[in-house]
This record gives structure tokens, C-alpha cells and sequence, in this order.
């Protein structure tokens, strides 16, 4: 393998990312992806076991899907009261997607599938000595879902499908400690550990006619939690008895999504989607470290986050240009969870209007392959309550992506 | 073509990275109605930089002066030229009634007590310098705009001939003998005014209450108020008889610096057997003011005190010792129990009102002349009492806890130099809000706290 491939399997193989709504990342389809991100009565692929368990069965034959969005998230901040300007380095992420959905001999209508995906994931590298660096300087972030899934088709008109999740992620979190040593080094310190959690996938579809079709899923909250993670303390040697390095606990829950989703194909050529999500962000309400060693100077620490619930809105269009080209435009606007007074370096979120397009194409009875591209800006100015870190974040987000999948 | 393809994402990946890029407009800083060409700075030890026990470079560096000067380059201000110490000295400060060494600054280290026990404390390095570095005169390389003059009091910033170490009868500083145009002649203003300044910052008066709270009250004295009230007419009258504009800080409250709040009222920690001891010396001299009052566990300190028919008693909650006090002479030389603490060590309760009620007078005064010259005004007392509770600045906590606080340096009395940054902030604030300048604010966290080994 030459080098250049290693560089580039070495970029696929992070599931990592980005600043979609709080740590949440909807690049989970290609085809849905140019559509703004709906897909939950539109069944299209492999790829409905991710956005409705319940259509999956819908999806004629067996079904394969692999996709990847290497996702380059931009961050500045602008300091209000200096007006130094600070950015992210590093902001390659790819988010990847694999589906497998499969009929069974013996029945036509139950199909089984198996979706591997990253809903949420967030990396953030902010630049040396930047003004938040004792806030945090680098945050890693990762969860894959392993989802194995049922789906089942009642009648000609209704299906249901649910999915068992498996969680397995990583998380990496460093900041800078204010206690320097007579070389001018401040100290550091870095919590890292494995996480896992389970949960589940459930929706319904339902196609009361042959243009309309209707989709319901909801998505469980899944707590991923750091049972015996490490914390390392780089400090002056005068003060390392009060930073014991040692375990620690910690839990991020990864909030449950409800949506309700709507397709209408108004003609053979032209079909529309929308999709309402109503994201539990509420159960981010704290940030909390439990270290084993405890010190006076290193206390148990938790943390407001304050997430509130909130909406977003995506909607899509798709039109076939030839039987085996299709054209994609979609938007989708998504309100932050994040409140005024709680906007961290970790997820410097704002409401965001997501701006997508797309093009498929059919190579044959079997292959086909989609492109998307995702753009998004995103602006907060905020004074955080917690550290006084007052300013402007600005992020851009660019996302293309490309999926292969292989019907039979 | 598989390599073609993969260099070709890798290429459109790249470009992508370039073009994904946010951008800020960003407003230059703006002078408004202040003209910052020639700044110059009078004040005493925390206008000179003076830190950590001593005048040395990083502490003249990061003065909060300096550092406000730094900021108003970008609003047209020109080079601020202060009288630095030599990067490499360990730095100096006046040792009372020696006048053949000096005292260098202090530093973090270890220091082994009577008892053999060792811990993190402050620790003077070895001087540099001797006596003569105050003799020798380094004007050639000003005049100065950072006027700042350690000790300097309200009455001798207009006093001719504070420089002068033959003359007697009058003032004499030797921090301004080495900085003076001439040591006969100058006074502090005259050298500033001689440069003309078109802005200046006037913070002075902490001493006329500072020096009298050092000497325990038991020496010095507290400014009177009238003699303050003329002193400072005459400074800002003259600062801008030529239409300078200027910023003016008041004066903190310096009995809840960390030099007097570190050791307690009560740190006189004994065992049952100790109380019973004292108790028996105690209790007999006056069963009134010591009715058996040593028990197991912390005490209150014994003082002299001469409104007492025996010349004793315990001290009260909410006097003050200061950090000078020789803590080996306590655990092992009974200091504070058998051996009473002397008056030049405490602040008693009259005397902390007695400043008190000084810093508010003089802190009319200052409000009074700022508002009526229209000039920026600092509340420096409010600053100090935020520090005392704490602040977090962009994630950092600072307070004024005597080292782990991180804004006092290891004197116990001036700022390390992130107080300073935090201090600079509040002039900005000051002057851009009196002048509708946009003078940016430092970013306070670049500025260290105290240093540990």
C-alpha cells in the first residue's frame, strides 16, 4: 500500500466530527443528505435502518451501503474585550456510514439489517496558548452505533422495525491547568477513556397512498459512560501531591431523537421529504468528572451544560433527470441547544440554517453512487457563566460525501 | 488511476480546508477624544512595577502601566520608556536602616522551619546589587514615563529635591535618586511635566495609609486629609494646565491585602498541656482579661497593649498581624503567647479603622477631582474587593489568598502580574468609557500568576 492510500485510510477510518447541533452529526445517508437530511418516509436504501427501522422493509431486495463525509469544520473565535483572534487546527472529520439490509428466505416481508454509524461525535483542537485554554484545548469525542435491526412489513401499507444499539466510543478532553513553574510552563491536563452504552431505534411507516408516505421513529437517549477512564496531571512538582493522577468517571448521555417525517412523490421524476426532529438535549444538563483520588485542589467537578430540547427542521427535493441520474437540493434549520450563558469551547453551537445538494447515479441494475455536499455557517457570540470566556465563535462547516450501494 | 483518484480527493479535500475558512471583520481601536502620544505615569510602587518584594525587570514589564501603554500603541501611543533594572538582576528594595545592601526579590522555594519541618515559602534571592545601584543614575537612558517611585506618598510627588540623599530635614527616596533628571532639583511632576504628557494616570495615596499599616501603626502616620486634599489640587492642576487628558485610580483598602489577612487573629494552635500551662501564667496577672482563656486547639495570640493596666491581652477577632512576623519565633520562642506580640505588628482594631476611615477620605478626594477635571476614574478599592472574592478570568480563578491566589506576588502587597493585566483591564475599561476610545483589553491569562517550583 503506498503512502498516499495510508493517508487516506487513515482519514476514513476516524469516525469523528463536527459541530452539527450540539455534538450531534446528521450525515448518516448520502441520497438523504443531498435532501437536507430527510429520509424518514422516503425510503431509499440500506441506509433507512439509520432513519426509519419501520420502511426498511420497504427497501426491495438486499441492500448494501457504504458512505463516508470527511467533514471540515473551520473554528474562530474572536475574543470581545482583546480582539485576538483564535482558530482550530486539525478540522478533518469523517463521519462514515455502513448498512447491510437483508430479506430471509422464508418470509417476503421481514428483513434484517445491520447499520454501523456515527450520530455523534465531536473533535475540536483549538490553537496553542489560545484565550479558552484553561476552558479546554482539545476535546475528542467519538461514538459508533452498532445497530442490529428487524423490520417487518404488515401490509402493502404499514411497516414496523426496531434496532438494538450497541455504543462503543472514545473520549479525549485536555486543558491547560494556570499553575506555572519557573520555565513558564502552565500545567495540563487530559481525561481520556473508553465509553459504552446501549439503546434503541424503533419507527413506523406508513403509505396510505402511492404518493404520500408517512414516517414516525424514535431514536433512545443512550448514556455513554466512562466506567474507568485516566486522568493525567502535568503540574509543578510543588503541586503534583494536589493533582494525584488516577481514574476517573464521567457520563455523556447521547440524547434521544423523535421524528416524524413526511414523503410526497409528485410525479415519476420529482419526490419531496420533510422531517421534523425533536432532539432530547435536556438530559445534557451537567458535565460531571468523579475522580478517584480526590484533593482538596482536585474536587469532583460538575459542570452546568443546561441543554435544552429543540427542533430542527429538514426538507428536500429530488428530481430524476434520466431514469439513472437524480438531482438533489434540500435545507434543513436547526435551533441550538445550547443557551445563552453555557456556550463552550467544546461545542461553540447557534441555530444554523444547513444548505445541501446532491447527485446519484445508477451504474447498471445494481451499483449505484451518491454524492452530497453539506454547507453550513455557524455564529454565537456569548459570555460564558462558568469561565468568563466572553466572544464570538464563528465555524463553517463543509461536508462532502460519497456512498456506494449495491442492490440485488 | 486508483492512486490518480485518491490524490485527486486529497487535492479537493485540501482546497476545500482553504475555502471553508470564517472570517471576522475586526474594527481597529479607535482614540476617541484622549491623545495617548506621550503617556506618562506617576504614581509609587504599583505604578514603578515593583513585585514580589523588589523593583526588578519582569515586574516593571508587566506593571500595570506598562502593560496600558502597550494597549494605547495602537490608539497612536509612543514608546513608554521606564526606568528598567537590568534583565539579569535579581532585583532590590531598600533593607530599613541599611543603607550598604539591598534585598533581592522574593521567589518560591522550601524553607525548613524550627521545628525542621519543611514547606513552600517565599524566599529572597541573593542580591545582585548593592547600595550603590540607587547612586547611580540612569536618567541618560530617559526621561521616564513610567514615573512610578516605590514609597512615594501623595505630599512628595511635587517635593524638589526628592532624590537627594545629602540634603537634610527634607524627603529622600532612592528609588528616585536613580531615575531623577536631577537629584537636587527634580521633583516626580516636574520630570513628568518636563515631558510634556498630552495623558496621563495618577495613582497615588496607597502610602499615605500603606506605610502607617506596615509600621503596625506603631510609626509613620496617616496623611491628614487637608494635606492630602492640597497635595493632589496641585498634581492634577498642573498635570493639565496644558489640556492632558488622564485617568485617575483611588486607593484599595489595604488592610485586606494578603500581607495582613495570611496569619490569623487565633493561629495560636496548642495542646491541652500548653493551655493549662498558659493558663497559669495567664490567669493570675488579670483573671479578667485572660479568665482561663487558653483551651486545646486554636487560640487567640497574646499583644502588648499599653490601654491595658497589665500591658497585655489577647487579640481581637478581626485584628491583624502582619506577614513579616517571624513565624519560627512562634512555634518555638513562644512569640504570641508568653512573649506577647508587639504593637509594630498588629493592626488593632482603632488602628484598621483609623485607615479606613483615611482611604475613604482620600477617596473622595480623588472621586471629587476626577469628576470635576472630567477625567477617567478607576475605583481600584472595588477592583481589590472583586479580587478578594475572586475572580475567573477566561477560566482562571484568581483571588487574593496569599500565594495559591495567584494575583498578590509573594510580598503580600503588590499584584503578580496577572492582577496587573486584570488591573490594566479596569483603566481600559475607564478610559474608553470617559473618552469613547477602543482601547483593547489585554488577555489577562498571557500574564502568569505566582510561579511554582
Amino acid at each position: 500500500m503506498s503512502y498516499k492510500k495510508l493517508t487516506w485510510l487513515c482519514l476514513c477510518i476516524m469516525p469523528m466530527l463536527s459541530w452539527a447541533q450540539g455534538f450531534q452529526v446528521n450525515l448518516q445517508g448520502q441520497k438523504q443528505q443531498g435532501m437536507g437530511g430527510a429520509g424518514t418516509a422516503c425510503m431509499q436504501d440500506a441506509s433507512s435502518l439509520f432513519f426509519n427501522p419501520g420502511g426498511a422493509s420497504f427497501v426491495q431486495g438486499t441492500s448494501i451501503n457504504l458512505g463516508v463525509t470527511p467533514t471540515i469544520a473551520r473554528g474562530l473565535f474572536l475574543d470581545d474585550n482583546t480582539h485576538q483572534l483564535y482558530k482550530t487546527k486539525d478540522p478533518v472529520g469523517t463521519p462514515f456510514a455502513a448498512y447491510g439490509l437483508f430479506s430471509l428466505k422464508d418470509s417476503n416481508n421481514l428483513k434484517v439489517g445491520l447499520a454501523v454509524y456515527t450520530p455523534f461525535g465531536s473533535t475540536v483542537d483549538w490553537e496553542d496558548k489560545w484565550a479558552g485554554r484553561f476552558a479546554l484545548t482539545h476535546l475528542q469525542l467519538q461514538a459508533i452505533f452498532i445497530q442490529p435491526t428487524l423490520s417487518y412489513q404488515i401490509s402493502p401499507k404499514w411497516g414496523v422495525g426496531a434496532g438494538f444499539i450497541y455504543s462503543y466510543g472514545k473520549v479525549n478532553l485536555q486543558k491547560d491547568i494556570p499553575l506555572i513553574d519557573a520555565t513558564g510552563n502552565y500545567g495540563h491536563a487530559e481525561l481520556s477513556g473508553k465509553a459504552n452504552g446501549f439503546g434503541y431505534n424503533v419507527g413506523i411507516y406508513y403509505k396510505p397512498t402511492e404518493k404520500l408516505s408517512i414516517g414516525l421513529t424514535y431514536r433512545s437517549k443512550v448514556n455513554m459512560s466512562v466506567k474507568a477512564g485516566q486522568a493525567t496531571f502535568n503540574v509543578p512538582s510543588a503541586v503534583k501531591d494536589n493533582f494525584p493522577d488516577g481514574k476517573f468517571k464521567a457520563t455523556l448521555p447521547l440524547p434521544n431523537v423523535g421524528t416524524l417525517g413526511f414523503a410526497y412523490k409528485a410525479n415519476s421524476k420529482l419526490d419531496f421529504a420533510l422531517d421534523i426532529n425533536y432532539v432530547g438535549w435536556k438530559a445534557y444538563d451537567t458535565l460531571s468528572f468523579d475522580y478517584e483520588n480526590n484533593t482538596p485542589t482536585l474536587v469532583d467537578t460538575k459542570s452546568a451544560r443546561k441543554y435544552k430540547n429543540t427542533f430542527a427542521f429538514r426538507g428536500g427535493a429530488q428530481y430524476k433527470v434520466t431514469p439513472h441520474f437524480a438531482a438533489r437540493l434540500g435545507l434543513a434549520y436547526g435551533l441550538s441547544p445550547v443557551q445563552n450563558g453555557y456556550v463552550t469551547p467544546e461545542t461553540p453551537d447557534a441555530n444554523r440554517i444547513n444548505y445541501t445538494a446532491g447527485l446519484g447515479y445508477e451504474f447498471g441494475k445494481h451499483l449505484r453512487v451518491d454524492v452530497s455536499f453539506l454547507f453550513t455557517h455557524l455564529n454565537r457570540k456569548d459570555t460564558n457563566l462558568e469561565t468568563n470566556l466572553s466572544g464570538t465563535y464563528k465555524t463553517n462547516v463543509c461536508a462532502p460525501g460519497i456512498a456506494v450501494s449495491y442492490n440485488f | 488511476m486508483k492512486t490518480k483518484l485518491l490524490y485527486t480527493l486529497l487535492i479537493a479535500v485540501t482546497l476545500l480546508i482553504g475555502a471553508c475558512k470564517p472570517k471576522f471583520d475586526v474594527p481597529d481601536p479607535d482614540k476617541g477624544s484622549m491623545d495617548a502620544s506621550r503617556f506618562v505615569a506617576i504614581g509609587s510602587s504599583m505604578t514603578a512595577g515593583f513585585s514580589d518584594g523588589a523593583l526588578y525587570y519582569e515586574g516593571q514589564q508587566t506593571s500595570f502601566v506598562n502593560i496600558l501603554a502597550e494597549q494605547m500603541k495602537a490608539v497612536g501611543g509612543g514608546e513608554f520608556t521606564t526606568p528598567y533594572v537590568s534583565e539579569n538582576s535579581a532585583g532590590f528594595a531598600l533593607i530599613p536602616n541599611n543603607t550598604t545592601n539591598v534585598a533581592a526579590k522574593f521567589k518560591l522555594g522550601y524553607k525548613t522551619d524550627c521545628k525542621n519541618v519543611s514547606s513552600l515559602s517565599p524566599v529572597r534571592l541573593s542580591a545582585t546589587e548593592n547600595y550603590n545601584v540607587f547612586s547611580t543614575n540612569i536618567y541618560s537612558s530617559g526621561p521616564f514615563k513610567n514615573m512610578g517611585v516605590p514609597d512615594a506618598k501623595s505630599f512628595h510627588i511635587t517635593y524638589a529635591g526628592y532624590g537627594n540623599s545629602v540634603a537634610t530635614g527634607g524627603y529622600y527616596n532612592p528609588y528616585f535618586e536613580r531615575m531623577a533628571s536631577n537629584k537636587v532639583s527634580a521633583s516626580v511632576l516636574s520630570d513628568a511635566l518636563d515631558q510634556n504628557p498630552t495623558f496621563f494616570s495618577l495613582c497615588i495615596g496607597i502610602n499615605d495609609a500603606l506605610s502607617y499599616a506596615l509600621a503596625g501603626g506603631a510609626a509613620d502616620s496617616l496623611t491628614t486629609q487637608a494635606r492630602f486634599d492640597a497635595n493632589i489640587d496641585n498634581i492634577v492642576n498642573q498635570l493639565t494646565a496644558n489640556g492632558a487628558k488622564g485617568v485617575i485610580g483611588n486607593i484599595p483598602d489595604v488592610t485586606k491585602f494578603p500581607f495582613f489577612t495570611t496569619i490569623p487573629y487565633n493561629n495560636l494552635t496548642l495542646d491541652q498541656t500548653q493551655a493549662n500551662s498558659l493558663n497559669t501564667v495567664y490567669t493570675p496577672i488579670d483573671s479578667t482579661v485572660f479568665p482561663n482563656v487558653f483551651k486545646a486547639g486554636a487560640n487567640n495570640f497574646v499583644i502588648y497593649d499599653s490601654q491595658f493596666s497589665i500591658g497585655i491581652r489577647p487579640m481581637y477577632e478581626g485584628e491583624l498581624i502582619v506577614l513579616t512576623t517571624p513565624l519560627d519565633s512562634v512555634k518555638c520562642n513562644s512569640l504570641g503567647s508568653l512573649n506577647p506580640f508587639h504593637n509594630k505588628d498588629i493592626l488593632t482594631l482603632n488602628e484598621i479603622q483609623s485607615i479606613r476611615t483615611a482611604i475613604a477620605g482620600y477617596n473622595a478626594k480623588l472621586q471629587a477631582v476626577a469628576q470635576a477635571k472630567g477625567l477617567a476614574y478607576v475605583d481600584m478599592n472595588a477592583f481589590f474587593n472583586t479580587v478578594n472574592t475572586g475572580v475567573v478570568y477566561n477560566g482562571v480563578s484568581v483571588n487574593a489568598q496569599f500565594v495559591k491566589g495567584g494575583a498578590f506576588s509573594l510580598d503580600g502587597l503588590n499584584l503578580n502580574p496577572i492582577g496587573n493585566a486584570l488591573l490594566a483591564n479596569e483603566f481600559i475599561k475607564a478610559i474608553n468609557k470617559t473618552y469613547n476610545s477602543t482601547i483593547l483589553q489585554v488577555d489577562a491569562i498571557k500574564y502568569r500568576g505566582t510561579i511554582f517550583p
